[in-house]
């Protein structure tokens, strides 16, 4: 029976038997993963594992072949809009209008979120200045470097405080300053009861220290879950760090040391 | 390394950026589900497609205009109704053709030069271990690339055509001409392109940046309309022409004779009719032999300037900021359609491309309404003139409105995660091009109002085309929204399938056109009620669709 509105509202993010097809490959197998009220989800993969596919269908982009995505009880697939009002999305590279200045980024954003004046601009002057982006608000958002870019992104994503963030490597290119800027804005973001955060990368550190539960993808399919403590007692190691769990439940570490060995040789 | 290296290197940063300039990916586009193994060939084939397609237009204008003067006698008395002097007339056409050759190739590399700017394939072939004299060879011939075809097209089919036309002599004597245009046209999209990105594209916003960049965005423009201008004046140059040359000795001959490319056009039209007809005497000799040597001499410098400045286009710098306190920036979201409106106007403000396609309509009609002032024997001639230049604003603003749908290709993918109704989109853009046309009807109203007889008919004339217009603008529209959802990516230049805009510009300009034509007919309430029906039917198409 489908969910809908209503029978499942609480839950930020539900995804069930999510299957992604480009062309003759597959991206997604099968996967089922929900990120609960409160929670950082860390969605973790080498690679080409599927993390981005899986995020492009949670916002709609990417139109899966087979399963369903909710957002708090929404289905992407038949409540397209209603899904994006909730959701705030970071990219994994950083797709902006180029001519545009960040201020009119936003202003184009808020308007099409339909937020007031004074509340669109109190958060981005807030973000802003968090950022330290305000020299940088009426430049052509071509002339940006990345990191600058990237706290564009952010700041969009969380300019309508939606109840769902959804970033894609959102530290990427970022200064150690914003990225502790970051991770303190995200745990406190979902201490704000109710909200959710899905969060795909590759830096193993990052997921340990933020993440309140994990979801190991290889090759499109779902490896492992849960928090680092339940994936510790799963690989019967309890000292094993998040690296060592991903290697281990990835067979990743097969061969791992010759292929270290093999560095050393001229 | 020698040209052989660099031009394996060129050719695999041409096949990059066409593959970036087809889909986009760079600006934001995502890739399209289920074709990811043919995108590649794909791209190929629609950039040579796009090239055929540019490259079988230029040689329709040479083979036409040489068929044209072969029968110049008859066509020149039947159209004017006198038998213009083959010599004159031969500069006349070639003059044209130069030009619209020069303007072909200019408009073709401004289509894609945005993309080579920030495609980053220069660069990526800098990082390589490739010495300089092969990189600048390959950035050369990448650049070259952009052009090949239609180039060949203009430098071949030209001399043949008119050769066969006019004989041997005359085919020769286009040659100069043509390699000249050329070249012209190259340098001036390198030009023009740097410019647009150091002074416009790199702009800070704000209110009274905004009037610089639509002042330097005039600037820059000022040359394509300039040969939109000449397109439309075609014949009142031609006259000119005429009278220059039979009125004796004068400094606006000699002027004349001198200019680009009437000096190029002249040769050719005295090497295939001598020079009877043309007042060619001493002066005006030494006037077309000067003009003749420096745009030869100019080109060849050109030439030596474009083989070193090429090798830039990697990495231009913008132009400096101004370093001053922190603006005190406030945001004010506006609806959703109006924010579509705003964003484009904005792009449009720092982006070339579009900006002269909001502006063409508008100063087209200044051009026309001064001429409908200054020209119009009557008022009643003069209330045709301005009727016919409001005809002639709606069918522009309705012609280029696919075009309006093309900025949505910058961020598509991210444009599609915010919770935007297609609807929304529609309706801000319909609204620029309805806008375009009410600002282009409101310059010739201006002026027009000095000789026009019955100015609350002209008004009715204005509103009555307005819902037409705004109707052709969703019917465009509301099938480009469904070509992009069915594709995965929007026609965003000419490699991407630019003539697909074309084509949907047909139903459009019909849309536009029907209640205009039922106006001559029938009169205007007939066409005001053709207008609003069109506009409440496809209303429904455009707005009723999907809400993803």
């Amino acid at each position: 029976m489908a969910l809908g509105a209503g029978s499942d509202d609480a839950t930020p993010l539900r995804i069930d038997r999510l299957t992604v097809q480009y062309g003759e490959r597959r991206a997604v197998t099968d996967l089922s993963i929900a990120v609960r009220p409160g929670e950082i989800y860390g969605l973790l993969g080498s690679n080409g594992a599927g993390k981005s596919s899986t995020i492009k269908s949670v916002v709609g982009l990417v139109r899966p072949v087979a399963g369903a995505v909710r957002v708090f009880g929404l289905d992407v697939a038949h409540d397209g809009r209603r899904t994006k009002e909730e959701l705030g999305y970071v990219p994994e590279t950083s797709m902006l209008y180029d001519s545009l200045t960040p201020s009119e980024f936003l202003e184009f954003v808020a308007g099409v979120r339909g937020l007031p004046e004074a509340t669109a601009t109190a958060r981005a002057r807030t973000y802003a200045a968090a950022f330290r982006l305000e020299s940088e608000f009426e430049e052509p958002i071509v002339s940006l470097s990345n990191g600058t870019r990237q706290k564009v992104l952010i700041i969009a994503a969380l300019l309508h405080a939606p109840r769902l963030l959804v970033l894609d490597e959102p530290l990427n290119g970022l200064d150690p300053r914003s990225v502790r800027i970051v991770k303190d804005l995200l745990r406190r973001y979902v201490a704000e009861g109710g909200r959710g955060v899905l969060f795909s990368t590759h830096t193993m550190e990052v997921a340990q220290e933020l993440c309140h539960r994990v979801g190991i993808l290889d090759a499109g399919v779902l490896q492992g879950e849960g928090s680092v403590a339940e994936l510790r007692a799963r690989v019967a190691r309890g000292d094993a760090s998040l690296e060592e769990i991903f290697l281990r439940l990835t067979r990743e570490d097969e061969g791992l040391s010759d292929a270290v060995a093999l560095l050393g040789e001229p | 390394m020698g040209w052989r290296d660099a031009w394996r290197l060129g050719g695999v940063a041409f096949g990059e950026l066409s593959f970036q300039a087809v889909y986009a990916f760079r600006q934001g586009n995502l890739l399209p589900i289920g074709s990811a193994s043919s995108l590649v060939p794909k791209g190929r084939r629609r950039v040579a497609q796009s090239k055929a397609i540019v490259s079988t237009v230029l040689a329709l204008l040479a083979v036409g205009a040489a068929a044209f003067l072969q029968r110049g006698a008859m066509f020149s008395t039947l159209l004017f109704g006198y038998a213009v002097p083959g010599t004159i007339l031969d500069t006349g056409v070639v003059t044209g053709i130069l030009t619209l050759d020069a303007a072909f190739l200019w408009w073709t590399g401004l289509q894609v030069l945005p993309t080579l700017l920030s495609s980053s394939v220069l660069p990526v072939l800098e990082a390589l271990p490739v010495d300089p004299a092969t990189f600048r060879r390959a950035a050369a011939l990448l650049y070259f690339r952009l052009f090949d075809f239609p180039v060949v097209t203009v430098l071949v089919v030209t001399p043949v055509a008119f050769g066969f036309a006019l004989g041997v002599a005359a085919g020769a004597a286009v040659v100069p001409g043509v390699l000249a245009s050329v070249v012209f046209a190259l340098a001036l999209s390198l030009l023009t392109g740097r410019f647009f990105v150091r002074r416009i594209q790199g702009a800070r916003g704000g209110g009274g940046n905004s009037v610089v960049r639509w002042t330097l965005l005039l600037l820059w423009l000022l040359p394509s309309f300039a040969i939109l201008g000449f397109v439309t004046g075609g014949f009142r140059f031609l006259f000119l022409l005429v009278a220059v040359a039979s009125g004796g000795p004068s400094l606006l001959r000699d002027l004349l004779y001198a200019m680009y490319p009437v000096s190029f056009a002249l040769f050719t039209g005295v090497a295939a009719h001598g020079r009877g007809g043309a007042g060619l005497d001493p002066g005006a000799i030494a006037a077309l032999a000067a003009g003749f040597a420096a745009y030869l001499g100019l080109a060849a410098w050109a030439v030596v300037w474009l083989f070193r400045e090429i090798r830039e286009l990697g990495h231009l710098p913008t132009a400096p900021t101004a370093a001053g306190p922190r603006p005190t920036y406030r945001l004010r979201p506006q609806t959703a359609a109006r924010a579509v409106l705003t964003k484009d106007l904005r792009i449009a403000s720092r982006t070339p491309g579009y900006a002269f396609l909001l502006m063409l309509p508008v100063l087209d009609a200044l051009a026309l309404g001064l001429l409908t002032v200054i020209d119009a024997p009557r008022a009643s001639a003069a209330e045709g003139l301005a009727l016919g230049t409001v005809t002639a604003a709606a069918l522009l603003a309705t012609f280029f409105g696919p075009a309006f749908f093309a900025i949505e290709v910058l961020a598509f993918s991210y444009g599609r995660t915010l919770p935007l109704r297609d609807r929304s989109v529609v309706l801000g853009k319909s609204a620029l091009i309805a806008l375009v046309y009410l600002v282009a009807s409101a310059i010739v109203l201006a002026l027009a109002s000095l000789r026009v007889t019955d100015p609350l008919l002209f008004l009715a004339f204005i509103a009555a085309e307005l819902p037409a217009v705004v109707a052709a603008a969703f019917v465009e529209l509301g099938w480009l929204f469904r070509r992009a959802r069915a594709k995965g990516f929007p026609v965003a230049n000419l490699y991407s399938g630019g003539w697909i805009a074309f084509l949907i510009a047909i139903p459009g300009l019909f849309v536009a056109g029907a209640p205009l034509l039922v106006f001559g007919v029938l009169g205007l309430p007939a066409m005001a009620t053709l207008s609003v029906a069109e506009l409440a039917v496809f209303a429904a198409f455009a707005l009723g669709g999907s809400d993803a």
